[in-house]
């Protein structure tokens, strides 16, 4: 398992979805501070604008793979038994993979 | 001066207790080592392991008052009373306040901690700059005492795996050294899920380090360095 | 025969420096976030399938139980960011010395609770 740069790769991943997160957070908190939307045309009509669609698309790309690091490492730091950690990450990884085909669905479906 | 002191005898007690002291520093007693030495002419049974008496050895590494240091280097007149004495955290107890640093020890060799060049050896030294020499500051003065990787909860969940503070500051002191030739292996053998990348910069081991060395910026560089590397 | 030799690792006797508990609390944050997901992804969807169940969640939120758990998961963004952020700036040599950590590692802790009572008072 050495040579295969899970170790960096992993870390490197966990910070580039960070910044990425922190920049879109802070878009979307500022539009929300200084223009809420105010009905569900305003909230709908923003949310399907390519720009803000895409980039909230990419968000939650982020988002998963942001949270698969890090749980991952909280199994690796305390579920001592193999077996058992492969287990959970499955799962985890099920848990994420179906999360994401959900918001797939939003933005293809509901946004359009 | 109120003390309360972990003891463990294997040949005699199930598991370690706390046996409170009470004991008048000597005049000249300034350091938490001095008072142990007179508790041991009190109860010669207490066993810590103990030998330069200045801090340069590491040997009288004991977790005071919750936190790791060495007992020779820490001013009595700072603790507060009753002063609890336990040996090194998740480390095995081999008796009273002594432990088993074989993991630490396994972990630290595991990094390969000499020089690496198989150049034929020059007549006199193999020479380095002063700035290049500058880069080992920080990183040689470790004196191995384990203060820090068992204070690391790291390392207490996966200490088979990752390598801990100490191990990982001394791979730094070679991996930065511009005599060695074996740097690309060094980080190389480190890029893996567990032997450094379990370091989640929590910096309990540069908090309690005696010496005033920064493991977890050690490991910050190598990371940096493995970065510039893969990019 | 060897006995297996005993440990000492009472976690409640083991100091508890100020960065440990930023990052202990890193860890809790980022793993109610995570649990937090799916309900998230849950009230985006519903919020944009119409204008009926946007006035469903809209009124949803409301709530004073769903009112609560918004401010505390503000709390737990707040606070993961910010020890983010400290953890970023670290990664670039920024604060690594311990007194700058110690100071960092103050901020965190208050900012996060400073943000999400900034939260609770926009909310309430």
């Amino acid at each position: 398992m050495r040579r295969t740069v899970t170790g960096l790769r992993a870390w490197l991943l966990q910070r580039a979805t960070a910044v990425y997160m922190l920049v879109f957070l802070i878009f979307f908190l500022l539009h929300f501070i200084l223009d809420r939307p105010r009905s569900y045309a305003a909230w709908h009509g923003w949310m399907s604008a390519p720009g803000v669609s895409i980039a909230a698309c990419v968000f939650f790309a982020a988002l998963l793979l942001h949270a698969w690091v890090g749980v991952r490492d909280v199994f690796m730091d305390y579920v001592r038994p193999a077996a058992l950690r492969v287990c959970a990450l499955a799962l985890l990884f099920l848990g994420l993979s179906a999360t994401a085909a959900w918001v797939l669905r939003i933005f293809l479906v509901r946004s359009g | 001066m109120k003390l309360s002191i972990s003891r463990y005898n294997p040949e005699r007690d199930e598991k370690p207790y706390m046996q409170d002291y009470e004991i008048a520093p000597g005049p000249q007693d300034r350091m938490l080592l001095d008072v142990i030495l007179r508790l041991k002419a009190q109860d010669d049974s207490l066993t810590i392991r103990k030998s330069c008496r200045e801090g340069v050895c590491g040997s009288d590494a004991i977790n005071i008052n919750g936190r790791n240091g060495l007992a020779c280097i820490t001013k009595i007149a700072d603790l507060k009373e009753p002063v609890v004495l336990r040996p090194l955290p998740s480390f095995p107890i081999i008796r009273d306040l002594v432990v088993d640093m074989t993991g630490f020890f396994k972990q630290y060799h595991s990094i390969k901690p000499y020089l690496i060049n198989d150049d034929p050896a020059p007549e006199r030294e193999r020479l380095q700059s002063p700035a290049q020499r500058e880069l080992l500051n920080g990183s040689y003065e470790c004196i191995l005492c384990a203060c820090c990787t068992s204070q690391c909860p790291s390392f207490w969940w996966n200490p088979d795996k990752f390598v801990g503070p100490a191990g990982l500051l001394q791979a730094h002191r070679f991996i930065v050294d511009s005599r060695d030739q074996a740097r690309q292996e060094r980080l190389d053998d480190l890029n893996d899920a567990y032997r450094l990348f379990r370091c989640r910069t929590i910096m309990n081991c540069t908090e309690v380090c005696p010496k005033g060395l920064a493991p977890s910026r050690a490991i910050e560089q190598i990371r940096l360095l493995m970065v510039t590397d893969f990019l | 025969m060897e006995k297996r030799r005993p440990v000492f690792f009472n976690l409640l006797q083991i100091q508890l420096p100020v960065g440990a508990l930023t990052s202990i609390t890193h860890r809790i944050t980022g793993l109610l976030l995570a649990l937090g997901i799916p309900m998230s992804v849950y009230l985006l969807d519903q919020s944009l399938q119409g204008p009926q169940s946007y006035a469903q969640i809209t009124s949803l939120l409301d709530h004073w139980s769903m009112r609560g758990a918004a401010i505390l998961f503000a709390w737990a963004l707040a606070h993961h960011a910010l020890a983010g952020v400290r953890h970023l700036l670290s990664d670039i040599d920024i604060g690594t010395q311990l007194p700058a950590a110690r100071r960092s590692a103050w901020i965190v802790n208050l900012g996060g609770v400073a943000l999400a009572l900034v939260a609770a008072g926009a909310w309430l």
